[in-house]
Formats: C-alpha cells, structure tokens, sequence
C-alpha cells in the first residue's frame, strides 16, 4: 500500500514518514520547501528516510504539481503541508497564509474527488480554538481563532469536512496542541528554549510564563495520525494532546533540571495571536481509535534536550 | 541512486501538465512545450517552476 504525505520535510512529516516506512508502506513525499525556516534544517529532516528505497521524493508545489497523476498511485493521504507561525500570520505575509493553508488544501482536496482513497488525514491545530473558555477543550467547543494562521487552519478544515460532505473524500482532522520532541522547528518554543539553556542565552518568555500549555510529544502526534488511519471516523475532527498540561514557567524549570542549567529569563509582552491556555480533551480519539498519549511531560523533554544538544550544529 | 522510473512516469510539467522527459545526461526532465527544464539534484525532481531553466530553441 502506498501513501502520501505533503510537508513531509517539517516537522511532524518527516517523523510521519519515518514511522510510515518502518511499518511497511510504501510512500511519495512533497514539499515545496517553504522558506520559513532554512531548507537545510529540513534536507537534514529527511535525512533517513531517503536512504530507503520505498520513499519517492517529489520537490514541488501542490498548488500546480499534476496532483492527480500522483493520488491515483496512493491509498491514502496525510496533508501535513502548510506554513507554520501564529506570530508571523498577521500582516502582508497572510497571502501566504491563504495560499498554503487555504488554497493547496482546497487543490489537493479538489484532486482526490476522482480518487479512491482509503482516508484523507488533515493535519489541523489547536490553534483554531483560539482562547476557549472551556477546559479542557472538547472536539464541540467554539472555534474563535485569536491568530490569522489559526483562522487558515480553520478554513483548512472546513474544506475537508465540506470535501467529505460533497464528495465523500473520506477527511479525517487531527488538531495537534503543541507538538514537540527531536526536529521541533527552530521557532518553535521548546526548540527555542533548550538551544539557550544549552548555549547560555536569554530566553525571552512573552507575558508572565504563567500561560499553560498542553504539550503532546512527536511520537504521540505520530501514533495519532496512524490510528486515525485505521480507525478515524470520516468527516470528523479529533483532538491530539499530550496529557501534559503545565505552565511554560514549569516547562523551562525542568529543562533547567535535566541540562543542569540555568534559564536566564527576559520577560516580554504577551505577543498577539497567543492563546492564554490549552488542555486538549481527547476521549474523542481515545473513544474511536484508542488514542492514548505515552511519553509524559518528563520524558520527552529529556529526550528532546538530549537529541538537540547532540545536533545543535544543524541549527548554527 | 538514479531516478525511479515509475516516478519518471507520474511527474508532469508544473506549468502546462504536459509530459516530461528525462535529459539525455539525466541532469533534470524536459517539458518540450514550456521549453524548462526541471532540474534533479541528489535524485530528487524539482518541480517547481521558479527552480526552472529556460531552454534555447535547439534543445
């Protein structure tokens, strides 16, 4: 059985990728290589899966790649593509945002409609709740983005479900909180405070660090995306949390312990787009795929700290 | 590690969706009609029309 992922040079992709290939499925990746962060970074991301022989490799831009040549040779889709930042979203740089998030996701989606595919996996974020008063947040709380990518995101999955509707494309959502682990993008927070705990930089920490955040580890994000594969109800949307919500200030404390460093910490102002708090409810996932997130708060951040101190050279 | 054949098969040309084919010294795929050539580094097809390299009439 063959699959696709898009975006599979980032983060998530690249892991994806990994894991989709050790399980034995044969796969075709994309990714156009956005400039958000250094393409070197994610040459290096997809360093391993290259080597094997079952992992085609196509560079090039889902909004004008012969999209549909390409989904008749696959059972399946992961669409992990899009261009990250909740910061960066505001301002001129949206158009990007709606081409990308918005406009490939409708071309890809538009592709499939001829198309037999086992599922449609739509790699959507937290995001898109913005600052729920409910916690934690279930699958049917309101959607009111505070961030224009959160808004992309959103629009993204209103495609699928609509692609579904319409013509069946049988569309599952994951909406990731906070994914985190080895090859976390470098503006990513963890990534960010980590490499300056190791390299005895300031840490800026925007707002009071009281925030909280729900954190789910890459190989938890991965485990979700092939348990939806099998097992995900079409049509809908499933929350994919770690199970480890705690404050960014204690998230900084215990990358302090296991380093044996110390943080040295510059408050800033709350940056616009930030959600306050996230804390994913995710017996949704649970219930219909038997999610069930393994590697604690703890954990994965001794192994993210060791994989980064190990390959800090990548990032210089 | 040459370029898979079967992917040879499925890639079209980005700009027009025409067929492609492989240079004769496999540097990159030609799309005759947009006269570009998509170039193929470490094995891996550039399909992306800005990474393009406009050909001259006799190629």
């Amino acid at each position: 059985m063959a699959l696709l992922i898009t975006g599979v040079a980032g983060f998530v992709g690249s892991h994806l990728a990994e894991r989709l290939l050790k399980e034995g499925f044969d796969l075709i990746g994309v990714d156009s290589f956005l400039d958000y962060y250094p393409k070197g970074i994610k040459e290096n991301n997809l360093k391993r899966v290259r080597e094997n022989p079952r992992f085609e490799f196509i560079e090039g831009n889902l909004l004008n790649l012969n999209l549909k040549e390409i989904l008749e040779q696959v059972d399946a889709v992961f669409h992990q593509a899009a261009i990250p930042g909740v910061r960066a979203s505001w301002g001129k740089d949206f158009s990007q945002y709606v081409e990308n998030n918005i406009q490939a996701t409708q071309v890809l989606l538009e592709a499939c409609k001829d198309i037999r595919l086992k599922k449609f996996i739509y790699a959507s974020s937290s995001s898109i709740y913005g600052d729920s008063d409910e916690l934690p947040i279930k699958e049917t709380s309101p959607t009111n983005p505070v961030s224009p990518y959160g808004v992309s995101k959103l629009a993204g999955e209103h495609l699928t479900a609509l692609y579904f509707k319409g013509y069946g494309i049988p569309t599952v959502s994951l909406r990731y909180f906070t994914v985190y682990g080895s090859r976390q993008r470098p503006d990513m927070g963890f990534h960010k405070f980590i490499s300056a705990v190791l390299l005895g930089r300031e840490i800026e920490i925007y707002g009071t660090g009281e925030q909280t955040r729900d954190f789910t580890f890459i190989e938890d994000a991965v485990e979700a995306n092939l348990q939806a594969f099998f097992g995900g109800k079409e049509g809908e949307a499933y929350n994919v949390g770690g199970g480890s919500r705690i404050k960014l200030i204690e998230a900084i404390r215990i990358i302090e312990e296991i380093s044996g460093k110390s943080a040295n910490l510059k408050y800033k102002d709350p940056q616009r787009g930030d959600a306050k708090h996230t804390y994913a409810d995710v017996s949704k996932a649970k219930r219909d795929f038997g999610y069930s997130p393994k590697v604690n708060i703890y954990e994965g951040l001794a192994r993210h700290c060791k994989w980064l101190k190990d390959n800090l050279d990548i990032y210089r | 590690m040459p370029i898979d054949e079967k992917l040879l098969e499925i890639l079209a040309c980005p700009k027009c969706k025409g067929d492609i084919r492989l240079s004769e010294d496999q540097a990159g795929l030609i799309c005759d009609r947009c006269k570009l050539l998509y170039p193929i580094k470490d094995d891996i097809p550039i399909m992306l029309i800005e990474e393009a390299v406009k050909l001259g009439e006799s190629v």
